[in-house]
């Protein structure tokens, strides 16, 4: 976490993507119960404390397949964080970010001095009308809306507003 | 810089308590007058033709002369502002964002973020707002809702997402922004918290509410923190507006995930962090309002087929 040499971060990185194929981790973000399958009913084969490091091994639906330094077993996926954590140390999860595809020039190195959104260009910022007719001109209607999710067999589905949760 | 609204109000309430002591109930009295007054003076139109008691127990120590309304400038009514009016405050709020950062000059991508946005706001209760979504030109990774229907993304946000289901579970969470009018009330409050800061340095001066008094200066509301549970609630209903609209379930957490993984020293972070609760809180909050919710829901189209792809940056 202190100072990581770039140049060894960007070694690492272009050593690792390879290896990255073979394990992904994760860190528990709550308390849970792993269950033998990917269903809530599923007997159970262990536990895990929140901050518990451990390795994910498969993805079904919205369960993970995961192992624990004793158990292996299944868990809702809103459980685990993946990667290694960047409060824990940003050199693994950068990787992980970039092995993915995900990672855009900024993961590594901080942009500066590229356009950004501070809140002093925030609060310096002028009204600007053409940009806003622009915005204004790529409006679609709810009827070309319905027909480009048709396009792609997208239909709306019943599904209600989820109450606040209760922390387990 | 930011005072919590029950501070001010609470020394505003001490303040005007040491010269009517006697009174009994004032703390509630005193409130409704703060709040009647506040919208008076936002919306002075009114005030003069309803009279209330409420506001006439205030007039030893408060603004005992409402500003007759400029004829030029039209009043505007913060206080119960109808749908074109927050059309009129999203607008100039997002033309001052678009100031600072301009539209990804891409047709194509702006064309397919209101596709993919527009069909996601369709399954919420406010569908008959006329939706504007937008990809601006930064680095940052950050969304931005404006009342009445404006949603900005940057590019750098664009760019960490994988498939059309992350797009819409973003979407989805600043589409309920605006649905809950999250951000008309944080303007409200700061309306009135400005109002009782006039109060105690009595300085109600003859001012007349226009659009620019109300969002202060540039696009800074964009940079305001909303209330962690108005952040928590907007990621319960994106993420359910996204599913309604028939898409895999997990998109705006997988987005949580992937944005947690980005070191909080990263410079491209730093407002998003500074303005949101933490990814993992966030995470950990949407699972336990899903549960077993999500369990028999069939949608899990992610179409990342579909999904534009940024052109190179040169």
């Amino acid at each position: 976490m202190k100072l990581l040499n770039p140049s060894i971060i960007i070694a690492t990185i272009l050593w690792l993507p390879g290896l990255s194929l073979a394990a992904e981790f994760g860190t528990a973000l709550k308390t849970d119960t792993m269950r033998s399958e990917p269903y809530a009913d599923a007997k159970t084969t262990g536990n895990f404390a929140r901050g518990e490091k451990l390795e994910i091994l498969s993805k079904k639906g919205a369960w993970l397949q995961i192992k624990t330094s004793k158990n292996t077993g299944w868990v809702r996926l809103l459980s685990i964080k993946r990667g290694a954590g960047a409060s824990g140390g940003s050199q693994i999860s950068g990787v992980l970010g970039l092995a993915s595809g995900r990672a855009g020039t900024g993961q590594v190195v901080a942009t500066t001095g590229v356009r950004g959104l501070s809140e002093e260009e925030l609060k310096h910022a002028e009204f600007n009308e053409n940009e806003i007719s622009k915005l204004e001109q790529h409006m679609q209607s709810a009827e070309q809306a319905q027909k480009f999710a048709s396009q792609a067999g997208l239909k709306a589905v019943k599904f209600n507003y989820l109450p606040k949760g209760v922390a387990q | 810089m930011k005072c919590r609204p029950s501070t001010l109000l609470s020394i505003i309430l001490l303040l005007t308590a040491s010269y009517q002591a006697q009174a009994l109930n004032l703390g509630d009295a005193l409130k409704d007058v703060v709040k009647e007054k506040a919208g008076e003076y936002i919306n002075p139109d009114k005030s003069n033709s309803e009279p209330s008691g409420a506001a006439k127990a205030g007039d030893n120590n408060a603004a005992t002369s409402t500003p007759a309304p400029a004829p030029s400038q039209p009043a505007f009514n913060l206080k119960n502002p109808s749908q074109a009016d927050e059309i009129q405050l999203g607008r100039k709020i997002t033309g001052n964002l678009l100031g600072a950062a301009p539209l990804v000059k891409d047709e194509a991508l702006q064309k397919y973020v209101n596709q993919v946005g527009r069909w996601v706001a369709s399954q919420s209760e406010r569908a008959d707002l006329p939706w504007h979504f937008g990809v601006v030109e930064s680095n940052d990774i950050n969304a931005f809702a404006a009342p009445g229907g404006y949603v900005i993304i940057t590019k750098g946000l664009y760019r960490k997402l994988e498939n059309e289901a992350q797009l819409a579970g973003v979407l989805g969470h600043e589409i309920s922004h605006v649905v809950k009018k999250h951000q008309l009330k944080l303007l409200q409050k700061t309306q009135l918290l400005d109002f009782g800061a006039r109060l105690l340095s009595k300085k109600l001066g003859n001012e007349n509410q226009t659009v620019e008094k109300i969002i202060g200066s540039g696009a800074e509301v964009c940079a305001r923190s909303l209330d962690k549970e108005a952040e928590f609630e907007a990621d319960r209903m994106g993420l359910v507006l996204a599913t309604r609209a028939g898409y895999a379930p997990f998109g705006l957490p997988e987005v949580l995930q992937s944005i947690s993984q980005i070191t909080r020293n990263d410079g491209s972070v730093a407002l998003l962090f500074k303005t949101h609760p933490a990814p993992d809180d966030r995470l950990v909050s949407l699972g336990n309002a899903i549960g077993s919710k999500l369990d028999n829901i069939k949608a899990d189209k992610t179409l990342e087929n579909r999904f534009y792809k940024l052109k190179p940056d040169i």
